[in-house]
């Protein structure tokens, strides 16, 4: 099973993100996003970037966690290609970031996200114990 | 199922039909004000398939909202606010809000006029969208000639439009025709963040992707003579039309401030029905905060708009080998349609400041209007009303009812009506470009997938819009412009 699917949304558009771990999905949610905005062919990543994000609960660490990492984007220019959560609570996240520069020659821009949402957003755990999360971008 | 969005209610909103352009949904449960929909029987049968009705039940829950919370025939499925969404607040008890913006802070539209007849040019036609596409950057993260230090950045949040012109970016007349004058007061660079700062740095003078565009048109139709004589309209002239907003700079400012607004309760015991509505009372540091940041943004779209409009001129006339009297390009009118703006309203008989937030909706003052130039204030304020690129865009002119029933506002386009991915799937195995080309558009666009997202059956049907605000008296139809070259993000 894919550990995402794109859902309808007149204006924006919708994302809907499975893990087998809170960990899992964040990892998750972060590489839908970038499979979203830019292709990336193979590449070695040239950087690792360690990072902190704060939240009130899992909703909102999923929108700051997501923004984050759009902003490396769109602000320093540099493409999360993965990512590992190496812990996480209600409230808080610590995560390995390898980054790659973007490069207009190598990277194709696929969509101009402005911003993640709180619109509909959405954070919990199956009855089958997966997790699953709802986030609403603005494109 | 894996395929919906949880957390959407489609039932439960009442909707009574007050006249043929008006709409109400009674208060009930926590609104505090009952909503008012400006739409007619063919529009609002696309607006019950949606959220947008919820959305306005949700708008009339905040704090202090005074009258109606309104929405414009164009309205449909935001987050948080509709798109197409008008409230206003009362300054003692009353809210500010960022998600009642949106991220694209002074998106708007700049519409300019020629001496040209565009049957002259129309062998020149593809030259000159493939001179605009190749001069004016556009398209995902463009990145502009422009890159501004943090001292002129601070400038351009300052001044906006004025800032453009004293460089050397179009004249003075320009600010005359634009709204506010293109420098929204308040402004204060040292509340924006860096991260604005990084992102706004370098997308000065770029258009951006998805609806935003430059359209080339001709003059098709003239609704009132004398009001269009007036506005330097005539049948069969060219215009230029140029949708664009403050790029990173105005949604990271958004972005901000909504997580600062969202993370602690600003507004004592009431409870965000959705939490991109995220709040702070008028009176409070955030709210203080947000409007001096917002003012920033609104700035830096204005002077976007203003250096578009420049290099615009630039490549129009080395194009066709023009000397800049023969094109006599001139700005008809700016204006901005997402934006919260202290103004001067009459509530409930007595004359007052309130808080207007207009997501998706234009500002249309009617003529006589202390805050009109002089060149219009016969006139009413130009109202500029693109549709998609496959029809027309309108241009009105804002009318007395405007100030009576929404706060001085009225609606800013056509409205989508199938989201974009629905788009790309109805337009699979057809080519958006031939049928634009069989139609007399030659369309250029830099996004792969830009053209089938943006088709015209993605829109709602402009003319239908502009007719329940003319219907209304919200804003007066002027003319009608058709589009012959479309410029792409």
């Amino acid at each position: 099973m894919p550990n995402f699917s794109i859902i309808d949304h007149t204006a924006d558009l919708g994302l809907k993100v499975w893990g087998e771990t809170l960990e899992k999905l964040f990892e998750n949610a972060a590489a839908s996003m970038i499979q979203l905005v830019v292709k990336v062919s193979a590449a070695l990543p040239s950087e690792t970037v360690e990072v902190k994000v704060f939240g009130n609960d899992p909703e909102d660490l999923l929108v700051r966690w997501l923004g984050e990492i759009l902003y490396l984007f769109e602000g320093e220019k540099k493409i999360a290609v993965n990512s590992r959560v190496t812990s996480i609570s209600r409230q808080h996240l610590d995560a390995t970031l390898q980054m790659i520069p973007y490069d207009p020659d190598l990277h194709e821009l696929l969509s101009e996200i402005k911003a993640v949402t709180y619109h509909l957003i959405r954070v919990s755990q199956k009855e089958d114990r997966l997790w699953e999360a709802q986030v609403i971008l603005d494109l | 199922m894996h395929n919906e969005l949880k957390g959407v209610h489609f039932m439960d909103i009442q909707l009574k039909k007050e006249d043929s352009s008006r709409w109400i949904i009674p208060k009930t449960g926590a609104m505090r004000v009952p909503g008012l929909i400006f739409s007619n029987e063919r529009l609002i049968k696309d607006i019950r398939n949606d959220q947008s009705l919820v959305q306005v039940a949700n708008v009339a829950t905040l704090p202090g909202i005074v009258g109606h919370s309104l929405a414009m025939p164009d309205m449909h499925w935001g987050y948080g606010f509709p798109i197409g969404g008008v409230a206003a607040f009362h300054p003692e008890d009353g809210i500010v809000s960022p998600g009642g913006v949106g991220y694209d802070i002074n998106c708007g539209c700049r519409l300019m006029t020629t001496m040209i007849r565009a049957d002259e040019i129309a062998e020149d036609m593809d030259l000159l969208v493939s001179a605009l596409f190749r001069d004016i950057p556009s398209g995902i993260g463009s990145r502009g000639a422009i890159r501004l230090s943090n001292k002129a950045q601070d400038k351009v949040a300052c001044m906006g439009a004025a800032w453009a012109v004293q460089e050397g970016y179009g004249e003075r007349d320009d600010l005359e025709r634009t709204e506010d004058r293109g420098t929204m007061e308040g402004a204060d660079p040292t509340v924006v963040s860096e991260r604005a700062r990084r992102r706004g740095s370098d997308q000065l003078g770029t258009l951006g992707s998805g609806n935003h565009f430059i359209e080339i048109q001709v003059v098709d139709k003239i609704h009132d003579s004398k009001k269009a004589a007036a506005f330097g309209l005539s049948k069969g002239q060219l215009t230029i039309l140029v949708h664009s907003g403050s790029r990173g700079f105005g949604h990271q400012i958004c972005d901000d401030f909504l997580k600062k607004m969202g993370s602690k309760n600003l507004c004592g015991s009431y409870r965000l029905p959705d939490r991109q509505l995220a709040c702070a009372p008028i009176s409070s540091d955030p709210a203080r905060q947000y409007m001096a940041a917002m003012a920033c943004a609104a700035n830096y779209a204005w002077a976007n708009r203003q250096v578009l409009m420049h290099w615009i001129r630039k490549t129009i006339l080395a194009t066709l080998a023009i000397a800049p009297r023969e094109l006599g390009m001139k700005l008809l009118y700016d204006v901005c349609h997402n934006i919260a703006k202290r103004e001067q309203h009459t509530w409930e008989g007595e004359l007052m400041t309130l808080y207007v937030h207009r997501k998706g909706a234009t500002r249309a003052l009617p003529p006589h209007h202390p805050l009109l130039p002089e060149v219009f204030r016969d006139t009413g304020q130009p109202v500029l009303i693109p549709g998609d690129m496959g029809t027309f865009s309108y241009i009105l002119a804002g009318a007395k009812g405007s100030m009576e029933q929404s706060f001085g506002s009225t609606c800013h386009g056509a409205g989508r009506v199938l989201s974009r991915s629905k788009a790309v799937k109805m337009a699979k195995n057809r080519s958006i470009f031939s049928e634009l080309k069989n139609r007399g558009i030659i369309v250029q666009s830099r996004g792969k997938k830009t053209l089938k997202e943006e088709m015209p059956d993605a829109y709602k049907d402009v003319s239908q819009v502009v007719e329940v605000v003319h219907q209304a008296g919200l804003a007066t139809k002027v003319a009608r412009l058709r589009p012959i070259g479309v410029i792409k993000g």
